[in-house]
């Protein structure tokens, strides 16, 4: 220990000697020497320290000086001062105000908080003097393509990256560093492009090439590889605050994963950046919009969604899209709009209105204030995956031959029916249709119950179909525990009711017998249908009434539907068997009836439910429940009543559609030539069992425009309920306006995002990529880059990158490929003292980046070099090992972690379901982005928790197994070949001989450490669901699990260098 | 500026501010690694002397109801069960589950409500134990909020922002002031059970926003792993782990000298800092040392780990050993309905505990550095949610008014500051908001609220956004 801390000690003694040095070097060089650029040195500091009052907004204030244009802050002030005397520093009454020794005159004032640095001052000091030039911020202007510089070593560059680097370096005075190890290359452009590591044997194949393009060959296979998407789509879900619950709250679960796979598919066949832009912007709007297309829109509904009880919804939907308003500028325009609304924003020249204008464009989704508190919110599509889309045009197909056969036949089933018909005129047992599919019970109540109906004596009388059951208020049919449907069932319910007065009370209920009681129901009320689906009233329930009654003294047929939607508008009520007009009264229903425990023990009750004193007085008949949704045809053949022998008897003229299709489908289904019968039975078990595929497609939630547009208002001090002037959609008007002919709305805002002319997306999007491999932007604060954005480090190379992504028709990977075969990207990463000294953050890039992977990688490369990775594209989320009780400590409602079992442990980290009140300890642990919000700059802290979290975590511990069983197995019979082995399966490169001596003790330590604790070997083998091989030496296993542990411990093993 | 002559003048600012024995080793280790630990707070602060060196946070989750605690309203027993008059609501905004009610019965508490110590304070039969310590608390009654339902309002108190995104009270102040103790972290967080209805809890309430992750609460759980993957797995002795530490440092330690990174140098303080909390936690979540006498003074529940009495007992042994930001969550305070029972399965949980760690600071000489508060996320109202009958009532989310305590670490004692009118439905004298109690915690620890900042996404971010005053009147 204390030599190790000697050798930090002893190096930081050598920086302390190269500090001087380097301190001396800088103080001889004057500073008036530089040529002062405003939008570098000085619109920092303006922006910085002067603009929060002297800004946009100043006027509003009472403060007459604005810094934040030319004009202003040149223009006479009275009595000839000028904040800025252009050439004249002793004149300018700024010079004097920030140098002003009395405090009551000097800027900023003290109690801003804000202070000038001397070097500030001076460098305001010499722009004036040199003339006060004033430059447009640079990145509202649009990139310029400039010539690549001329350098002194022309052998370096390997691409025009390269030139720009260079160029600076030599400015510096520095040189790039020699290329790095093809072992270190292997493994940083593994990473990098697919966040797996290289397996020794494709190091070896890399080592092994000797043809010049031999690097450029292992790019192109790593781009090619379906690994590429998922990698790229992790820094995306980032950006897209991309999780599997709601975020507050219960946090429920929602389903988005559609949208995730559509991601990465979407990265792996380099889908060109403009159109993946549109299509996650406007997707829906475009003409002819595909499923993916509209599944891409989720992108917009990812935000977080408030379901707690009470919520005012109005406040929340304003926060959604505030959300997407904040999303969509930092993700593709670097910009931080969110600033502008509650006032003019502070730094950057966009106005309050323009944050509403934009605000517009997103304000007109058909959505809800208070979401669902479980699965998706609408507005919602099905998303099959492609896998169901197959199976489903199998069925569709299946169908169509099916239908191909009977029109064939049609004319010798017609000549069938005619006879059929004649037949069945003659009888006098009357026989009526009703479909079968999806029944689930019926109650003619044509014949008295075997067993006595413990609801009480119900008397058969004289009914619409045959007999009816008699309701005299207080007795009622109890049914038992059938119809158990729940508020994603479809399910469909029937009767005739018939009344002396105007029909009153319960028909058919399935709930707890209370007023305002949990479940479902359809009932009367002064002849009104009411539907009730309650979970808990009134804030969780949907009820809903038709406007006209039915009347006294006549039977009438009712029929409910229910499409399982959660949604008022998933209930459609038929009278007679014309859908009836309904006011819907509550419309929030979100949680299932059956939860938190509360097991549903009422049966379905016909002729009650609501309390005693809703019974229902009058006649009953023909009760009929489905599990599905019966069509309007069927619902018509129902409300029909009449017998077949009846209609059979009408001259076929004088038959109406239904009754002629009746007469059809009861010939089909009974009498027809059995092959045709056969054939008919076969229609409707496949329609039966596409509509079951059907239910099982996920939906994702999308974005999707109101049939009539929303008025969109400023609203003073952001606040929901403070609506001030009404706005229309727009652009902000320091940037470029829509092309002429594009829609002002969402769609052309997404065009406008990927015009050519936008100045911030294709900079924005290629300094994202940079990030991703160099670690910090060439602007580095990715999420902003307005006034108080940091100054590129490479303006010119940033814009060439811009200007060549948007000529090479945004092709992501030809940019990324450029860039990662750049020298500058293939150089060492290591370091020197003179580097460290002159660029600790290594913005310069006179060496590679080398910085911690992130959360991710850490642990898919651990379960990858395990063996243990399964890898299989998409799908919904899974729950890999977490510590228990973790959800449990914090949740409600029983959310509790259900850990997967079998492969499901072993995807890779993106598939790890995101609880956003919970996130995944480990992926929090390593500085992961939240999810709560957009997240695009990369973070990474270094703690004692991930020492924790890499040691003991038994994802890890099991990894190290795993690993260690490798090395005995796969590693070769000797010690040192063993080792050699699990190095290059870590760390990506053999051990240097100073490494293999101290892993040789390592192992001897571990051999006799568990020879002696022999008892204790199969507990800490004992280490996750994967199996341990039963024909290893367990102490062995052990002590080589041990080295494992430590080897994926090793800093370079978390550090892509 | 651009990042590189930025750097350049850095080093040249420097050269001034060293002096001629030019810079320490732990200024350029600070200055070359840039996760030195949380363990050094920033340059300048405190800004001012402090007169709390940490604090301890007993947080209330739910909302308790300051109408049945801490709030004294004789005058609502003549108006009990009659409608809340409009005069007093002033169709101020209801939450969505009591705003389609039809009447809005006036419920008294059923609880009696006794004087208390030196200084008189009024407090409800629930809080037998507080009561002996009512001379060394700080009463707010006029808290108010602008969240009506639990997680905005949470969020607010912990982040000064209803949305989540912002770093915690707790995050911003180990950001600035650091840890006393180098082998533990300087944000400590537990969560305890209550008896009654439970709201949800997030990670994020400690988390630390923006900044960076080093400073996020950690949370300390009961059983055999205090902070999660702290112990070793079975069969691998604390030996073990030391060589393993060693050999591991020294492997790095190959990889420093070759790549010169002092993120590597980083990386071996950091595992060796695990190391220490793999010592340090256990001893410290390790009650059984402690005497009888405590268990006493806590109370029954604080044998049992996890329990909210274990958790001050915890909270105290934190404090000691110079942890700078202690939170408890206590859950279960959400009382919509049976109120009365639920509340006094609450107290019972809480109300001894609470006291203890008041009484034992004290006696320990920390009371007058540690800043003690006690406080939900909002207060209930004074109408019935649901039918109020003799012996029941449920209370509905109330941000207008409610009512904290404060204690120790530069705060006056024996005082009740604020008023509610006759319903406790709105503030009369003294309004203060969570910016206010957060510009006063600060002030307790020597830090000037509009000062310790953060920039991200070009603003300079602070836990008062840009609000909150001191509560001068409340300071010793």
């Amino acid at each position: 220990m204390a030599a190790r801390f000697r050798t930090v000690r002893v190096f930081l003694m050598r920086l302390v000697v190269c500090l001087f040095a380097v301190i001396a070097c800088i103080r001889n060089s004057p500073a008036a020497d530089l040529t002062i650029e405003f939008n570098r040195d000085i619109r920092p500091i303006l922006s910085d320290r002067c603009l929060h009052c002297h800004g946009t907004d100043a006027t509003a204030k009472g403060i007459s000086l604005r810094l934040d244009s030319e004009a202003a802050a040149v223009a006479d002030l009275g009595e000839g001062r000028r904040a800025v005397a252009p050439g004249d520093p002793a004149s300018s009454e700024m010079v004097r105000r920030i140098t002003a020794t009395d405090e009551a005159l000097r800027m900023p004032p003290a109690y801003s908080g804000l202070q000038l640095t001397p070097g500030e001052i001076d460098r305001i000091r010499t722009w004036i003097a040199q003339g006060a030039k004033w430059q447009s911020h640079w990145s509202f202007i649009a990139p310029k393509r400039r010539p690549l510089p001329a350098v002194k070593d022309g052998t370096w560059p390997r691409n025009a990256i390269d030139y720009f680097i260079l160029e600076r370096l030599q400015q510096e005075g520095l040189s790039p560093s020699p290329e790095a190890s093809r072992e270190t290359l292997a493994r940083r452009v593994s990473l990098d492009l697919t966040g797996l590591p290289p397996t020794p044997a494709e190091i070896d194949a890399f080592l092994k090439d000797t043809s010049p393009n031999a690097y450029e060959r292992v790019v192109d296979r790593l781009l090619a590889s379906p690994r590429y998407g998922e990698r790229m789509a992790a820094r995306w879900l980032d950006a897209a605050r991309y999780a599997d619950s709601n975020g507050y709250q219960y946090d429920g679960e929602r389903v988005m994963w559609r949208w995730r796979d559509w991601v990465i598919d979407a990265f792996n066949r380099n889908q060109p950046f403009d159109q993946f832009t549109l299509e996650q912007i406007a997707g829906d709007l475009l003409p002819h919009a595909t499923l993916e297309q509209r599944i891409a829109t989720g992108f917009n509904r990812n935000h977080r969604a408030n379901t707690e009880d009470g919520i005012i919804p109005e406040e929340y939907a304003v926060e959604y899209v505030v959300d997407r308003v904040e999303t969509t500028s930092t993700v593709f325009l670097g910009l931080t709009l969110g600033c502008a609304r509650c006032h003019n924003h502070k730094y950057d020249p966009f106005s309050q209105k323009e944050f509403y204008q934009i605000f517009a464009y997103f304000n007109n989704v058909p959505e809800l204030g208070r979401a669902m508190k479980y699965g998706n919110s609408p507005p919602l599509v099905p998303a099959p995956t492609l896998e169901q889309q197959q199976k489903l045009k199998v069925l569709e197909n299946q169908i169509q031959a099916v239908e191909e056969f009977l029109k064939q036949h049609g004319p010798s089933i017609e000549k069938a029916q005619n006879a059929w018909e004649c037949e069945i005129a003659q009888h006098n047992e009357l026989r009526y249709w009703a479909p079968h599919a999806g029944l689930e019970a019926a109650f003619p109540f044509d014949s008295e119950p075997e067993t006595p109906n413990p609801g009480g004596a119900l008397p058969l009388v004289p009914g619409r179909i045959s007999r009816a059951a008699s309701f005299d208020g207080s007795a009622f049919f109890d049914a038992g525990e059938i119809a158990g449907f729940d508020i994603e069932d479809r399910f469909t319910l029937t009767a005739w009711v018939y009344s002396e007065t105007t029909p009153d009370g319960s028909i058919v209920t399935r709930m707890v017998d209370e007023p305002k009681g949990r479940g479902y129901g359809v009932h009367l009320n002064q002849g009104k249908v009411h539907v009730n689906l309650t979970s808990v009233w009134e804030d969780d329930a949907i009820r809903l009434e038709t406007e006209e009654g039915l009347a006294p003294r006549q039977w009438h047929h009712l029929a409910v539907t229910y499409s399982g939607s959660r949604m008022a508008e998933g209930v459609r009520v038929f009278m007679d068997g014309q859908p009836a007009k309904v006011k819907v009264q509550l419309d929030t229903l979100y949680r299932p009836f059956r939860n938190a425990g509360k097991a549903f023990k009422d049966p379905l009750r016909i002729g009650s439910g609501w309390g005693p004193e809703r019974r229902f007085r009058g006649l009953i008949d023909d009760v009929r429940i489905y599990g599905r949704i019966l069509n309007p045809e069927e619902i018509s053949a129902l409300a029909c009543g009449e017998s077949l022998n009846e209609m059979a008897r009408k001259p076929a003229g004088q038959r109406s559609q239904i009754e002629q299709s009746q007469l059809r489908w009861a010939f089909l289904e009974n009498a027809a030539p059995a092959q045709i019968q056969e054939a008919w039975k076969r229609l409707v078990a496949i329609g039966q069992e596409k509509e079951k595929l059907e239910r099982t497609f996920p939906t994702v939630m999308v974005m999707a425009e109101r049939p009539t547009s929303r008025d969109t208002f400023l609203l003073v001090r952001g606040a929901y309920d403070k609506p001030g002037d009404r706005v229309t959609p727009g652009v902000p008007s320091v940037l470029p306006p829509l092309r002429a002919g594009v829609p002002n709305n969402r769609l052309g805002f997404a065009k406008w995002l990927i015009d050519p002319q936008n100045p911030l997306t294709a900079r924005v999007t290629v300094n994202r990529f940079w990030q991703m491999f160099f670690g910090t932007g060439l602007v580095k604060t990715t999420e902003d880059f307005g006034l108080q954005g940091e100054w590129p480090s490479h303006l010119e190379l940033l814009d060439w990158l811009a200007t060549e992504f948007i000529r090479s028709g945004w092709d992501v990977k030809a940019i990324q490929k450029l860039m990662l075969m750049s020298a500058t990207y293939r150089q060492s990463s290591k370091a020197t003292p003179d580097l460290l000294q002159k660029d600790p953050e290594n913005r310069l890039l006179a060496r590679a980046p080398r910085f911690r992977l992130p959360a991710e990688i850490v642990r898919d490369q651990a379960l990858f070099a395990a063996g243990l990775l399964v890898e299989r594209i998409g799908g919904p989320s899974v729950k890999p090992y977490q510590p228990a009780g973790l959800w449990e400590e914090l949740t409600m409602q029983g959310l509790n972690y259900e850990q997967s079992k079998g492969p499901d442990l072993y995807r890779r980290s993106l598939y790890t379901f995101w609880k956003r009140t919970v996130a995944p300890p480990m992926m929090a642990n390593f500085d992961s982005a939240m999810r709560e919000s957009c997240v695009v700059r990369e973070t990474r802290t270094n703690t004692p928790l991930q020492a924790l979290n890499l040691m003991n975590d038994v994802t890890f511990l099991e990894a190290a197994r795993s690993i260690g069983q490798r090395m005995v197995k796969e590693g070769g019979s000797s010690a040192t070949s063993r080792l050699r082995y699990g190095f290059r399966l870590v760390a990506g490169r053999a051990p240097s001989a100073a490494d293999e001596q101290i892993l040789r003790k390592n192992l001897q330590y571990h051999l006799d450490y568990f020879s002696d604790h022999a008892d204790q070997v199969k507990a800490f083998l004992a280490q996750g669901e994967a199996a341990v091989d039963s024909n290893l030496n367990p102490p062995e296993l052990a002590a080589y699990a041990s080295v494992a542990s430590l080897l994926l411990n090793l800093d370079e093993a978390v550090t892509k260098q | 500026m651009d990042p590189i002559q930025e750097q350049k003048l850095l080093l040249t600012r420097r050269s001034f501010f060293s002096s001629s024995a030019g810079l320490g080793i732990t200024a350029l280790a600070t200055l070359f690694s840039k996760d030195a630990q949380a363990g050094t707070g920033l340059p300048g602060l405190p800004h001012f002397a402090p007169k709390a060196k940490r604090v301890i946070y007993l947080f209330q989750h739910g909302a308790p109801s300051q109408l049945d605690l801490f709030d004294y309203k004789p005058q609502l027993q003549s108006q009990h069960g009659k409608d809340l008059p409009e005069s007093v609501r002033m169709g101020q905004r209801l939450t969505g589950m009591t705003a389609y009610q039809s009447n809005f019965p006036t419920a008294n508490s059923i609880f009696r409500f006794n004087q208390h110590g030196q200084s008189g304070t009024w407090l409800s039969e629930l809080l037998p134990c507080t009561g002996k310590v009512a001379d060394d608390l700080c009463l707010v009654k006029s808290m108010r909020t602008e969240a009506i339902n639990h997680d905005p309002a949470v969020t607010f108190f912990q982040t000064g922002f209803q949305l989540a995104g912002r770093p915690s009270i707790g995050a911003w102040i180990a950001y600035g002031l650091g840890s006393e103790n180098q082998d533990l972290p300087a944000f400590v967080v537990m969560v305890s059970q209550g008896s009654g209805s439970s709201q949800a809890l997030a990670d994020r309430q400690w988390g630390s926003g923006f900044l960076p992750t080093k400073y996020q609460g950690v949370k300390f759980r009961s059983g055999s792993d205090p902070v999660l993957y702290l112990s070793n797995p079975v069969g691998y002795s604390t030996l073990a782990r030391r060589r393993f530490l060693d050999d591991l440092a020294r492997l790095n330690d190959l990889q420093l000298k070759d790549y010169q990174d002092p993120e590597i140098a980083t990386r071996i303080a950091q595992y060796e800092m695990a190391f220490r909390m793999q010592s340090s936690v256990p001893e410290l979540a390790d009650l059984s040392k402690e005497p009888e006498a405590v268990f006493e003074m806590y109370g029954p529940d604080s044998r049992k780990p996890g329990s909210y009495a274990a958790n001050c007992i915890l909270a105290r042994r934190l404090a000691e050993r110079g942890v700078r930001f202690i939170q408890l969550f206590h859950r279960g305070w959400d009382q919509h309905n049976n109120l009365p029972k639920e509340i006094r399965g609450q107290c019972l949980q809480t109300d001894q505990p609470s006291a203890a760690l008041i009484q034992d600071l004290k006696q320990r000489g920390m009371l007058g550095d540690t800043l003690v508060i006690w406080s939900g996320e909002f207060g209930r109202t004074v109408y019935s949610q649901g039918a109020l009958t003799e012996d029941n009532y449920g209370r509905d989310h109330h941000p207008r008014c409610f009512s904290l305590w404060m204690a120790g670490g530069g705060i006056k004692g024996g005082i009740t500051y604020g008023e509610t009118d006759d319903f406790s439905y709105n503030i009369v004298k003294n309004p203060t908001d969570v910016h206010d109690l957060h510009a006063t915690i600060m002030h307790c620890l020597g830090i000037d609220h509009t000062k310790l900042t953060y920039k991200f996404q070009g603003r300079h971010f602070r836990l008062t956004d840009v609000q909150g005053n001191v509560l001068r009147p409340i300071l010793v």
